[in-house]
């Protein structure tokens, strides 16, 4: 090795030629086809366009192509377009300068054209508004041929059309550093899902192999409703129907966009996109603060699905931190932060009770499954003679009704309508009348289901029927509660759900009690590194409040004076290293929190009617309205659901009426 | 192995032993208790790797031997068995089963071979001495109840004994903490005990030392021997080696509070049901209950805003100035357990102190509380 060291000679400092300064740049900003299919697409937005048409091949390696409908370049833009730091982006003011920090466009570095032309062959053919003809510029490593006229085959009258073949030819050892062409397509998919979602009025079309990936229309009607639209179309109808709107403003920092429900979770994180000023980012800030806002309702391994878009005058954010401005510094993340966090929990305590309909989809999924699969054996059957529609129908009913009624034949769960004077009797206290106060409990004991009668005659129950888990008319197996309501059935888990009701007044009371802190004889001196020391002790106060008392006890050190009363005799040491790993991870301090929900949440399971138990109709009512009254009654603390409903037109659905 | 042996003798040795047996195991013969007979005398030894209980009592042995059989099943025969009825047992050398003859019953148990049976090596026990049992059940009585059950402070997992000089005499100190209380205890130190180094006796060979101390005769002394890693402690023909907890134990004594000037004297039973009623109230689990004190006067008060309040007024001993202090309601009562005598007595400083509570009628105990803060 020292010799090779020796025979090198000694080279005098000089500037590099512009092609390798370019091939530099590009790696910095074009590091894979979807990196360069995210400048080339931006550019193309910053144009104004309508639609956006993108056709790959090979995963964006071989070749690609980038159509758009904006104001296209006039034959004397084409060559400057590809000068390194050239860009229509940035306009000096009146005494020349350019202000850095006040960037409106997507792309302004001017690096991405020059970048992508000197590691591939690239050719760029524009039309510009109004003009008669269009023109064409080639690169092929960095050399530039044209501009010379050329046939225009755009997407509309005026646009620019740029095909990249063989990129990173030029950058062999780049090359080498490619996935499968899998990987490269999925990651240029994932790329132009991302800017469609945050253009929703623009039209997007994603082509690769000649089979059309993403096929997206401008989004119509109101701003909100076309984006939930959209975001509809990449994250699923699931999303759209189980999304919250969140809006909210705070120091001229917007947030606006949508939020699943708890109930609709997944079990990664990639449905969660972030959005600063219409760029997409990828900030660890969204993890954070997804979890801090969500962590009441799902366990530690689920992820809800969101997209949110932040909305911040640009001198208040940096996006000039990474080359492909996929990182972002916010000048006061503490601001940002408090505010996703507030306008996230706000939308979903306004969501109540919601659950979300992925639930009931999926069971009526599984009834229909098996319907079907009844059915396909029953015809098989047919052959034998039977008269198989008939057949078919039959099965059929007989199995929602199995589903629904919980396994037991229809004939045994009717009970008779009860007697006039029960029904006098319940017509004067105004309060539904229910069997079991009755002779008629005994004929019920040994049954698992116990039927409600309909009072959905009165006026009273038609008052009732406005509630929106409607009113309580039978319980099953002692564990469910089934309730009629306006369009639909409800099934309650009576557990899980008085469990979220005990665990949210625990909540409360936790608040206006506050939180008594146990004094400890010897003050648990935990080490961590200096950092994680400091970060830590840097929310000693916050952690004060929540019963955990901090100090600092030398370098690295830190000495728990007291815990949380509620936690009993517990492992200091483990919380705080804890809190200092979510401090780094997620610069929140979740780990004792969660604690908190964990001790309470089995305080609250303890404290809960148990599935068993069997109800009266009371009960049962009281129970449904205490559930519309509390927040987030409608999951569990780990994000099950506590209800299911069933809408009539659902039911119908499961019968073959629709 | 053939032996007969009375069923109310056989019955207390399995009944010191079969504790040390761990309910669920993974290693099948730890689940066993070893048999042995010899001479004149059966001996019975349980262990869990950690600690080993064994006990000898005299049986008529027509033919010695050595054997394992299952702790549970054997102790639940035997105690199923009619008192004063003779216990035949005998190992069928073809089956490898113990059958256990009484009267008309018979049961035959699977075995395990003794030679896989693993005891506890025998070493040296530099430090040992003679306690009465009365001193040792004491020491142990008064200091349990505050063993921390946190596993992450392993050395928090036992009692705490040492020899000590206290004010001109040699004691024998016990102490356990759970780093909100401590309870400390003290007795005269037998001869040999004055210097014992300071050994942590992990919390289960607490209990079984503590059970074997029931049966102990009266005035008769136990015999406790030590070494770094081990204790022996011989109650009777009852032995009991544990491994020590290898952990130090903190320095206790600085955070008994000695210059504490508020002092409140109380009835013990007055305060005891007293801080049980409005306990009652405090539905959390952190059982807070303020005591604020007054001139002769103590008030005690929960407040919780969903189950309610309660206060009570107790006749108290205090002229000094007021004073607010809130404990946990359980740790109060624990104290109060201790108490033997009428009055208990608070050593207090300020609401955010430590209190010290010592017992009028045994001074060789004290105990320290840490207060709650809201």
């Amino acid at each position: 090795m020292s010799e090779l060291i020796k025979d090198t000679p000694i080279s005098c400092i000089r500037r590099l030629p512009a092609d390798a300064v370019n091939r530099i740049a590009a790696g910095e900003v074009v590091e894979r086809p979807a990196a360069a299919a995210k400048e080339l697409i931006e550019n193309a937005l910053d144009a104004g366009a309508k639609h956006v048409r993108i056709l790959i091949e090979g995963g964006g390696l071989s070749r690609m192509v980038i159509e758009d409908d904006g104001k296209g370049m006039t034959v004397e833009e084409l060559p400057i377009a590809i000068e390194r730091h050239a860009t229509s982006k940035l306009q000096p003011d009146d005494e020349g300068h350019i202000d850095l920090l006040n960037i409106h466009t997507l792309g302004f570095r001017g690096e991405a054209l020059p970048s992508i032309g000197s590691v591939s062959r690239m050719t760029i053919t524009s039309r510009a508004k109004g003009a008669d003809e269009a023109n064409e510029l080639r690169i092929e490593g960095g050399v530039v041929e044209g501009p010379m006229p050329a046939a225009w085959t755009g997407l509309s009258e005026s646009g620019t059309r740029i095909e990249v073949r063989d990129l990173f030819y030029a950058t062999p050892a780049r090359l080498k550093f490619m996935k499968s062409e899998r990987a490269e397509t999925m990651a240029l998919t994932d790329t132009v899902k991302r800017l469609a979602m945050a253009n929703a009025d623009i039209g997007f079309v994603l082509e690769s192999n000649g089979r059309k990936v993403i096929n997206l229309a401008p989004e119509q009607g109101a701003f909100e409703e076309a984006r939930l639209k959209r975001l509809g179309a990449i994250m699923g109808k699931e999303f759209r129907e189980n999304a919250c709107e969140i809006d909210a403003e705070r120091d001229g920092v917007f947030v606006t966009g949508f939020a699943g429900l708890p109930t609709l979770n997944r079990g990664n994180a990639q449905h969660q996109y972030l959005f600063v000023n219409g760029r997409p980012v990828k900030d660890r800030l969204l993890t954070g603060v997804i979890r801090a806002a969500y962590q009441d309702f799902l366990a530690r391994d689920r992820h809800p699905m969101a997209a949110l878009f932040v909305d911040l005058h640009p001198e208040m954010v940096d996006v000039n931190v990474h080359p492909a401005k996929t990182e972002v510094r916010f000048r006061d993340a503490g601001n940002v932060r408090g505010l996703l966090i507030g306008s996230l929990r706000h939308t979903l305590a306004a969501a109540g009770h919601r659950a979300s309909t992925t639930v009931a989809g999926d069971a009526l999924g599984r009834v229909i499954t098996e319907t079907q699969a009844r059915q396909a054996e029953l015809h098989m059957e047919g052959s034998e003679g039977a008269g198989p529609s008939q057949a078919t129908a039959y099965q059929a009913g007989t199995s929602v009704l199995q589903s629904t009624m919980g396994r037991s034949s229809g004939s045994e769960t009717w009970r008779p309508p009860i007697n006039e004077t029960q029904r006098a009797g319940f017509q004067e206290s105004g309060v539904p009348h229910y069997e079991g106060q009755s002779g008629a409990f005994e004929a019920t004991a040994d049954m698992s289901a116990r039927i409600e009668p309909n009072e959905m005659e009165t006026p009273q129950a038609r008052e009732l029927s406005r509630f929106p888990l409607g009113v309580a008319r039978a319980q099953l197996h002692e564990t469910y509660i089934v309730s009629q309501t306006d369009d639909g059935i409800v099934i309650v888990d009576q557990h899980a759900a008085h469990e979220r009701l005990v665990y949210e007044r625990m909540k409360k009371q936790m608040k206006f009690d506050g939180v008594k802190r146990q004094a400890l004889l010897i003050p648990e001196i935990v080490e961590l590194s200096e950092d994680e020391a400091m970060r830590v002790l840097a929310r000693a106060e916050e952690l004060q409040e929540l019963g955990l008392e901090i100090e600092p006890f030398g370098v690295g050190c830190i000495a728990v004076r007291a815990t949380p009363a509620l936690f009993g005799e517990m492992d200091a040491q483990g919380l705080i290293k804890d809190l200092a790993d979510d401090l780094v991870e997620y610069d929140a301090g979740l780990a004792l929190k969660e604690h908190f929900e964990e001790v309470m949440g089995n305080m609250a399971c303890r404290g809960s009617v148990r599935a068993g138990r069997r109800l009266t109709g009371e009960e049962m009512n009281s129970l449904l309205r205490q559930m519309e009254d509390t927040p987030h009654s409608g999951q569990c603390n780990h994000g099950r659901p506590t209800y299911v409903e069933l809408k009539l037109a659902d039911i119908e659905r499961l019968f073959g009426r629709r | 192995m053939k032996l007969t042996i009375d069923r109310g003798a056989f019955m207390k040795a399995l009944s010191h032993v079969q504790n040390v047996v761990e309910r669920r195991n993974t290693i099948p013969i730890l689940s066993n208790v070893l048999i042995d007979a010899e001479g004149t005398s059966l001996r019975l030894t349980a262990t869990d790797l950690d600690m080993e209980a064994s006990d000898t009592t005299i049986a008529h042995i027509e033919k010695a031997g050595s054997i394992t059989a299952p702790a549970q099943t054997l102790f639940d025969v035997v105690r199923k068995l009619p008192d004063g009825s003779d216990i035949g047992l005998l190992l069928d050398t073809e089956t490898r089963r113990l059958t256990i003859t009484a009267g008309r019953s018979r049961f035959a148990l699977p075995t395990l071979p003794a030679d896989d049976f693993q005891t506890m090596s025998k070493e040296d026990a530099p430090n040992s001495f003679e306690i009465p049992a009365a001193d040792f059940r004491r020491l142990i009585d008064k200091t349990k109840f505050a063993i921390s059950t946190e596993e992450t402070r392993y050395y928090l997992n036992g009692v705490y004994m040492h020899g000590t000089e206290v004010g001109g005499s040699v004691k024998l100190r016990a102490v356990a903490t759970d780093g909100h209380r401590l309870a400390l205890a003290e007795a005269d130190a037998p001869k040999g005990a004055e210097t014992l180094p300071g050994i942590i006796i992990p919390r289960k060979a607490v209990a079984e030392i503590r059970r074997l101390l029931d049966d102990a005769a009266q005035d008769s002394d136990v015999s406790v021997a030590t070494s770094e890693s081990k204790i022996v402690v011989k109650v009777g023909d009852a032995v009991i080696t544990s491994k020590l907890i290898d952990g130090s134990f903190p320095d206790y004594t600085r955070v008994i509070p000695q210059s504490n000037a508020k002092i409140l004297v109380l009835k013990n039973s007055e305060f005891k049901s007293a801080v049980d009623r409005v306990a009652t109230v405090s539905a959390e689990r952190s059982r807070s209950v303020k005591l604020t004190l007054e001139n002769e006067k103590l008030i005690l008060q929960v407040s919780n805003a969903e189950t309610g309040q309660g206060v009570e007024e107790l006749e108290a001993q205090y002229n000094d100035d007021p004073l607010e202090i809130g404990f946990n309601a359980r740790y109060l009562l624990d104290v109060t357990q201790q108490i033997e005598g009428d009055d208990i007595r608070f050593e207090l400083n300020d609401g955010a102190s430590s209190a010290r509570v010592t017992d009028l009628a045994d001074q060789g105990a004290q105990y320290v509380l840490m207060p709650l803060r809201v």
